[in-house]
């Protein structure tokens, strides 16, 4: 099928009544949630996991989505107006949105957001295109040790890239894995680490742990914290419009940082928080003026903002490609598709071309969406800051236990919620990162099986991954970046020392 | 002491898992061969490596110091609380009572003094669930107390 027949199968998808509803409404609870401080993305993607099990499996994952790149929009709007990141991916944009902000230029700092989340976008559906027919194509040739390899390489690169202490991060990816091993094995049909309760025999359940590690614990953790009574300014529609010189600076910041989001969110590890940090040293780099960063430079928002946009769509490439997620959101998308008993892989283009199609044009469409919707909308989510913490949480509460509930009719689930909760919430306190625990636990029964399999194949001999050319690639990437990690540790420790 | 317990305890916390998960596993689980892996290898190795990097996060941080982050304890507790009750009381109680009590519970630790706002809330949330879930979605829930007899 070529990218033509392709968009054009995707309107069809994308344009369908019902998709096109789920689409608007992921985009808007999205943005919503985003808009607000105390609950981010995964937390309103966890809300939702419960939906999708009665909605299309396109539907799902294209509301699901919207939600993530809505997110984003919105998370600008608090992190410009409040200085309070709404979502991490946007914690950059305070950097010089909050400045713009203080100088009376709210108004053209989100007018500056909302285009690059827009145009960066785009740039990300271009190379989501480009990149996912040609690696579906190199990758019907990988084997299960390739894919084993590459599974983990991409959880090593997420908890050494960019994370202040590796091993606390692989520690959580560890717990992950084993957390992935409760329940039936697959090829023994053993009853693992279940310690008798019948609930657990199909493992734990994804929602729950979802709700329990990104809605509770954050709650728990945002009930004094989200409490700052803020004020934000009013921003009419005439303060949208950018001076002439402003629409000069925009294009640059909007194409390199687009570039960079769609290149770093495709690859494991890095997202679109990482990417959204690169854009901002990469823009005060090339600047002629660096010293203007930080007291209200426009291209400070753009491009930040464009490269996360950017990157929350080129993300989708391994994910529907490789099957493998490479950040924690990811994983929650792959783990809504598993539900419905679909398992990503290279074949998927051509076997699902409706899902594939359909979610790159609904990328279009949501992100056209939010353009036109949030622009004359703005006022009404200026005023969504306004609204205190304690009047939401109480009900967020509330609709965690429905949605796990309604899974599968189950108080087991919601105890389980409960006790995960606290858990999670524990381990953020002790700066433990919880989203790396669910990226180990969507990938450790795929790890599982294609390693069961590699050894198999290569009778018991290990020197497997190190023949096959593509996962020896991937196995020396693995032993770099750890050894990378172990020297960075050294060397600070040193340093540390040497300050005594 | 200069110690950086959320290290340390988190390390420890670690160990003890690893070990527990692997120790467990071996006895319970057949571990097979590197060419025919039974179900416990996966388990009984992972619980192996979560022990090794834990005693990596808990040995450094016994010589040094580290800023601690207070606990939310009653946030925690009251949270957890109004899961509990909704969650144990959702089958008895009703949607409707289970839902006004799970509310309440959870605004206790507000940064706001003051009933009549928890109050005004938990009918807002109450009103809105029954429409959405019950009215809506049409899920299957007692709505209010079932009396015995």
């Amino acid at each position: 099928m070529t990218a033509f027949d392709g968009l054009m199968h995707g309107f069809s998808v994308a344009m369908r009544p019902d998709v096109l509803i789920y689409c608007v409404l992921g985009v808007v609870l999205g943005t919503f949630i985003g808009v607000l401080p105390g609950i981010g993305a995964m937390a309103a993607i966890s809300l939702l996991l419960p939906i999708t099990y009665y909605i299309s499996p396109e539907a799902a994952l294209i509301m699901l989505g919207g939600v993530y790149y809505g997110a984003q929009y919105g998370g600008a709007v608090a992190s410009i107006l409040l200085r309070l990141p709404g979502t991490p991916q946007s914690a950059v944009t305070t950097l010089d949105g909050y400045p713009m902000a203080r100088q009376g230029r709210a108004g053209v700092a989100l007018f500056a957001s909302m285009i690059s989340s827009f145009l960066g976008s785009m740039i990300g559906i271009a190379v989501l295109i480009g990149l996912a027919g040609w690696l579906s194509n190199a990758a019907t040739s990988f084997g299960a040790a390739d894919y084993a390899a590459m599974m983990v390489l991409g959880l090593v690169a997420a908890s050494t890239i960019g994370s202040k202490s590796p091993v606390k991060a692989f520690a959580m990816v560890v717990l992950g894995l084993i957390l992935g091993c409760v329940g039936t094995d697959v090829n023994s049909g053993v009853q693992r680490l279940t310690f008798g309760q019948t609930e657990l025999l199909d493992g734990i359940n994804l929602v729950a742990l979802a709700m329990g590690l990104f809605g509770v614990a954050e709650i728990i953790g945002n009930v004094r914290a989200a409490e700052r009574e803020g004020s934000p300014p009013h921003v009419s529609l005439r303060q949208l419009l950018p001076t002439r010189d402003d629409l000069r600076r925009l294009p640059g910041p909007i194409v390199r940082g687009g570039a960079l989001g769609a290149l770093f969110g495709a690859l494991p590890g890095t997202g679109s928080t990482i990417s959204s940090f690169l854009s901002y040293a990469l823009e005060r780099r090339v600047s002629r003026r660096p010293e203007r960063f930080g007291e209200g430079a426009i291209e400070g928002v753009a491009g930040p903002e464009a490269a996360n946009n950017s990157a929350a769509i080129s993300a989708f490439v391994p994910t529907l490609t490789l099957g493998i997620p490479g950040d924690p959101i990811m994983a929650l998308m792959l783990g809504a598709l598993v539900i419905h008993g679909i398992q990503p892989g290279p074949l998927m283009l051509d076997a699902r071309p409706d899902m594939f199609w359909g979610l790159v044009v609904s990328f279009g469409i949501g992100n056209l969406i939010l353009l036109v919707l949030n622009l004359p909308l703005i006022g009404i989510w200026v005023s969504m800051l306004r609204i205190p913490f304690r009047w939401l949480y109480p009900a967020i509460v509330v609709f965690v236990c429905l949605g796990v509930y309604s899974v599968r009719g189950s108080s087991y689930d919601i105890a389980a919620v409960a006790v995960i909760g606290a858990a999670g919430y524990l381990l953020a306190v002790a700066r433990f990162n919880p989203a790396l625990l669910l990226l180990g636990f969507v990938l450790g029964p795929l790890i599982e099986t294609n390693l069961r399999r590699a050894m198999l194949i290569g009778r018991g001999d290990p020197m497997i991954f190190l023949t096959r050319p593509i996962s020896a690639v991937f196995v020396a990437a693995t032993v770099a970046l750890i050894t990378a990690a172990i020297w960075g540790a050294l060397r600070k420790r040193r340093e540390g020392l040497g300050q005594r | 002491m200069r110690r950086d317990w959320h290290d340390l305890l988190g390390g420890v916390a670690m160990v003890a898992t690893g070990l527990f998960v692997s120790i467990y596993s071996q006895l319970h689980y057949d571990i097979g061969s590197l060419r025919q892996m039974g179900p416990g290898f996966f388990p009984v190795t992972l619980g192996g490596i979560l022990a090794v990097l834990g005693l990596a996060i808990a040995l450094p941080a016994w010589r040094r110091s580290g800023t601690a982050r207070p606990l939310a304890l009653p946030e925690m507790l009251a949270i957890l609380a109004a899961i509990a009750v909704f969650g144990f009381g959702l089958q008895t109680l009703g949607i409707v009572v289970a839902t006004a009590i799970a509310v309440v519970l959870a605004s206790l630790p507000a940064p706001r003094p003051g009933w009549i706002w928890r109050c005004v809330l938990a009918v807002a949330v109450t009103a809105l669930t029954w429409l959405v879930f019950k009215h809506g979605l049409r899920m299957t829930m007692p709505v209010w107390p079932e009396f015995p007899g």
